[in-house]
């Protein structure tokens, strides 16, 4: 191996005071030589982070317990704080996952970037802006002369994570970490800036440092990858050998954990517990309470270290015997049939709605219509599953504020049951239908007990009275896999996941019908999303409860629901049931949106499709059919000018466009002709 | 877990004060009032710890003697002024659009009016008695509280777990009250304790301009306005009061901290 720029060996980082230390990093060791990209994989509290701000020299409030790390063989830790200023502008850049908190919100876009620009490499003003525009230009920002003028906040997420990168390349680093870069993102979204990082490094030369707790995006951009578990290196090596051939059960759980598009199951894999309290680590191999394969040596001696192959490496006692394949977790089952002639309970049809924006110019106020749904129609039969899918922006949102009546919806009706909904509606209503939010930490008041919480609604809705009350709760509790033990817990005192499983107790708690999940694993880690998803499944046996599925990953939205409807600017474009949506006839945005979801198969699934730009601003919706802004498929004028038809293919399914089904069917099911290069971003559509 | 030394510091303080309004006349070396005409305008001294002034009262007595008009005016008053700020500004941040848009003009038209000036004229209208100090000071810091409640209610009120209640169908009030309010506790505490140690200052400058406490009452400010004509000489005079008016605002402040680590979030032990 060539001198590698950046050395880690023997890496320990603690957190906290002198009588309590929690020591989030245990000897780390691994090395990136120049141009390469790193992943480091591992779920929240893996201690990913830390190491990332250990290399950065600014840990704040930890403290570096032994170890080293060498970048260009000059010890980090040794460094003086000066030098360590002038290593992160230069030498070492960093992109956080959060774009707008790395952006001054009181800087024009221009001004940020040429800032770095002036106070690393010492050039005018004049030419720092320059040097910015070709940067922006670099990171396939449209406009960047126009764009350089204008604030962060007025960038869409992906834009802004672009200027975030053009800043980190403004010094010409030799080395980029980059934190879970894109996942606050879209799906669309993040393959456009997981292209992007591919291209740039290979066109720049940069080494990354790519952090991420999704196997699936780490595959697109790595050469080799670590996998962190609760701050112990578990495995590394190459990016195929790892996840063609995992050898430690840890990883093997991760994979099995993430839905593929591919491979429907009825279960997903999920890793059973949860990180271990790092104060009171398990004897033996810190994995071993969690590990399907555990044994009994597993919790007695530490596992060394063994290399299975050149370059591989694995801590597992048993890295050579683990079986190749990944296990299903069960049989595929196949798919429930939806019985004919179901009365729908939720019926919502034509539904229009409009937030108003006022503009002021002066004294002369202007007020303008925001449509967020524009005319949609969906129908949810008792005991099933309909998803939503949809970028941000599509209107998914204020579908479910206005089903649950948080909204009120400006035309057009809803139906539950037979009985018109409006935003003012009963109590007694409102039990039949709850919501589950999509941000765990908001959606409970952090003051109130897990008990409180979950007993609300039985209070409310006058379920249970007394004593009964107490025993519901821990019925639920249960039913949520969280256990008694809970009930006197407050909210901060729950990781993620354990707080979306209170939120889901408290929604089954008003014994409702039916059961809005807005995008309820989106902020979560992906072991703990598999767990998520199979107990909202069980409850709905177990209850019978529909489900209306908010979200933007169409793996997840594979596994869990019946039929899909596809929004877009808050018109559904497609709409069938799921296995069929995901073969080919599709819309061209269903198509783009399957085209970007990250996948750790090494199989391709054909073309790569990218879709240009963001959604539009819906104030100004697009005349004709609204997709035509972006759409890879688009035909001409015809698309600009005429809303599309709605084209019928088979039972059920529906698509809303101008191109007749066997011609769709012929453009999707093309191979692929053009290299895997990524389009570079720009305002008009590029293919055909 | 033992107790941190500054909440320590500040129960202790705590304590202290409470003593002081509960014992202040009976520790006291002489009755507030009482004449030495033989020791006027003494130094700090054995006998006057902290001096005396131009009748030759005893500057300790008198302070221990004003602590409890002065302290219990600043308490009552601050908690006026947040027991009326707290509703509106709930009100206003939570329900919002129009409802707010008045309430918060109201407001803003009685911010408009200085302090002290809209102080005095309540009192002056209303006859200088300590319950009108009382009533006056609390509409002073009745905008003040509320729009510092507002500000946060506006931003709980988008957060999903008020959603939440909404779409369960809650009443406004078991949100308001239920929801909203443990969470905007906090604020109120720090917000009650930075508005005692205004209050005394308030109280004080009523006093100065002759429209609050009036004399023979040891309050402390009256006692800084009596002094100051004695400055060059008697310096201390001004100085003891200032100081126990200094380090009843710095303790409070301790207190108001130690109180809002008290009711900030649950379970809010942060690890890093």
């Amino acid at each position: 191996m060539t001198q590698p720029l950046l050395d880690i060996a023997g890496l320990a980082v603690s957190y906290g005071t002198t009588n309590r230390r929690v020591p989030a990093v245990r000897n780390v060791s691994f090395a990136i030589a120049p141009g390469e990209a790193y992943g480091l994989i591992g779920e929240s509290g893996s201690g990913k982070t830390t190491i990332a701000f250990a290399v950065m020299g600014h840990l704040n409030g930890g403290r570096v317990d032994a170890g080293r790390i060498l970048f260009r063989d000059r010890d980090i830790l040794a460094l003086s704080p000066q030098e360590l200023a002038s290593l992160r502008g230069r030498s070492i850049a960093m992109v956080y996952q959060d774009p707008l908190s790395s952006l001054n919100p009181t800087l024009r876009v221009g001004e940020q970037v040429a800032e770095g620009i002036r106070h690393h490499r010492g050039l005018s003003h004049r030419a720092a802006a320059a040097e910015a525009a070709s940067l922006l230009d670099q990171v396939h920002l449209p406009d960047p002369a126009r764009l350089m003028l204008r604030y962060p906040h007025e960038l869409s997420g992906g834009q802004q994570q672009r200027v975030v990168i053009a800043m980190a390349l403004a010094c010409r680093p030799q080395l980029l970490i980059m934190d879970e870069p894109t996942t606050g993102l879209d799906v669309t979204t993040e393959a456009v800036i997981l292209d992007l990082v591919a291209e740039l490094r290979s066109a720049l030369g940069v080494a990354i440092l790519f952090i991420s707790h999704n196997l699936g995006v780490v595959r697109r951009v790595c050469d080799r990858i670590g996998v962190l578990y609760a701050g112990e290196l578990m495995e590394e090596g190459r990016t195929e050998k790892v996840l063609q051939r995992p050898r430690h059960p840890y990883t093997r759980s991760l994979l099995r954990s993430i839905p593929e598009i591919g491979r429907r199951s009825e279960r997903l894999a999920s890793i059973a517990g949860s990180l271990p309290d790092l104060t009171s680590l398990p004897s033996g191999c810190i994995f071993h309470p969690r590990c399907p394969e555990a044994r009994d040596i597993c919790a007695s001696a530490a596992p060394p270290v063994e290399e299975v192959e050149p370059g591989h490496i694995s801590r597992c006692h048993f890295a050579r015997d683990l079986p190749d394949a990944l296990a299903e977790d069960t049989a595929s089952a196949s798919m429930k049939d939806l019985p004919e002639g179901r009365k729908p309970l939720l019926r919502v049809v034509d539904l229009e709605m409009h937030y108003v924006r006022s503009r002021r110019f002066g004294p002369f106020g202007r007020t303008i219509r925001v449509p967020a749904l524009s005319g949609v129609g969906i129908e949810v039969a008792a005991g099933e599953t309909l998803a939503i899918v949809g970028e941000s922006g599509s209107g998914k949102s204020t579908l479910a504020r206005c089903i649950v009546g948080l909204a009120a919806p400006t035309g057009g009706s809803i139906e539950f049951e037979g009985t018109p909904l409006t935003a003012t509606r009963p109590r007694a209503t409102r039990r039949d239908i709850q919501i589950i939010f999509q941000n765990p930490e908001a959606a409970l008041n952090p003051f109130h007990t897990v008990a409180e919480i979950i007993a609300r609604p039985l209070r409310l809705y006058g379920l249970r009275e007394g004593p009964a009350i107490r025993q519901r709760v821990i019925e639920l509790l249960d039913a949520v896999k969280l256990g008694e033990r809970f009930s006197t817990h407050y909210p901060r005192e729950l990781s993620g996941g354990e707080k979306q499983r209170v939120s889901i107790a408290r929604a089954f708690a008003a014994e409702p019908r039916l059961v809005i999940c807005d995008e309820p694993t989106s902020a979560l880690d992906i072991s703990v999303q598999a767990a998520l998803l199979n107990e909202l499944k069980e409850l709905q046996r177990r209850y019978g409860t529909s489900y209306l599925f908010i979200s933007h990953d169409l793996s997840v939205v594979r596994h869990i629901a019946e039929r899909v409807a596809v929004m877009y600017l808050g018109l559904i474009l497609e709409t069938g049931p799921t296995a069929e949506v995901f073969q080919p006839p599709h819309h061209p945005y269903t198509e783009a949106l399957i085209s970007a979801v990250p996948t750790v198969s090494p199989v391709d699934r054909g073309p790569v499709l990218r879709l240009q730009g963001s959604v539009p601003d819906p104030a100004n919706p697009p005349a004709g059919c609204v997709f035509h802004t972006r759409c890879p498929r688009k035909l001409g004028r015809v698309c600009e000018t005429d809303a599309p038809p709605w084209r019928h293919t088979s039972a059920g399914r529906a698509y809303a466009c101008h191109i007749p089904p066997e011609d769709l069917l012929a453009l999707q099911q093309q191979p692929t002709t053009e290299t895997d290069r990524p389009l570079p971003e720009m305002e008009e559509p590029h293919e055909r | 877990m033992a107790m941190p030394k500054q909440s320590r510091g500040a129960l202790l303080f705590l304590l202290t004060v409470i003593l002081l309004i509960a014992l202040g006349p009976w520790i006291a070396p002489y009755p507030a009032t009482e004449f030495h005409s033989r020791h006027i305008l003494e130094g700090p001294g054995t006998t006057y710890l902290l001096g005396t002034d131009e009748f030759g009262r005893d500057v300790l007595s008198r302070i221990l003697w004003g602590a409890r008009p002065t302290l219990l005016l600043a308490l009552a008053s601050a908690g006026l002024g947040v027991l009326l700020g707290t509703p509106t500004g709930l009100i206003a941040g939570y329900f919002g659009g129009r409802l707010d848009e008045i309430l918060m003009r109201v407001m803003d038209v009685l911010m408009s009016f200085p302090a002290l000036i809209l102080a005095m004229l309540i009192v002056v209208m209303m006859g200088p008695n300590p319950v009108n100090v009382v009533l006056a000071i609390g509409v002073v810091f009745w905008p003040r509280s509320a729009r510092l409640v507002r500000s946060v209610s506006q931003d709980l009120a988008r957060r999903e777990f008020i959603e939440a209640a909404k779409a369960r169908g809650e009443a406004h009030v078991f949100i308001l009250g239920r929801e909203l309010l443990p969470n905007v506790l906090s604020i109120l505490v720090v917000d009650f304790t930075l508005r005692v140690a205004a209050a005394i200052l308030l109280t004080a400058s009523l006093s100065y301009l002759g429209v609050g406490v009036v004399p023979p009452t040891p309050a402390w400010g009256l006692m800084v306005r009596d002094g100051q004509q004695f400055l060059q000489n008697a310096p201390w005079l001004v100085l003891f009061p200032c100081l126990a008016i200094a380090l009843v605002s710095v303790g409070t402040v301790l207190v108001g901290d130690y109180l809002r680590r008290r009711v900030a979030v649950p379970g809010g032990e942060r690890i890093a």
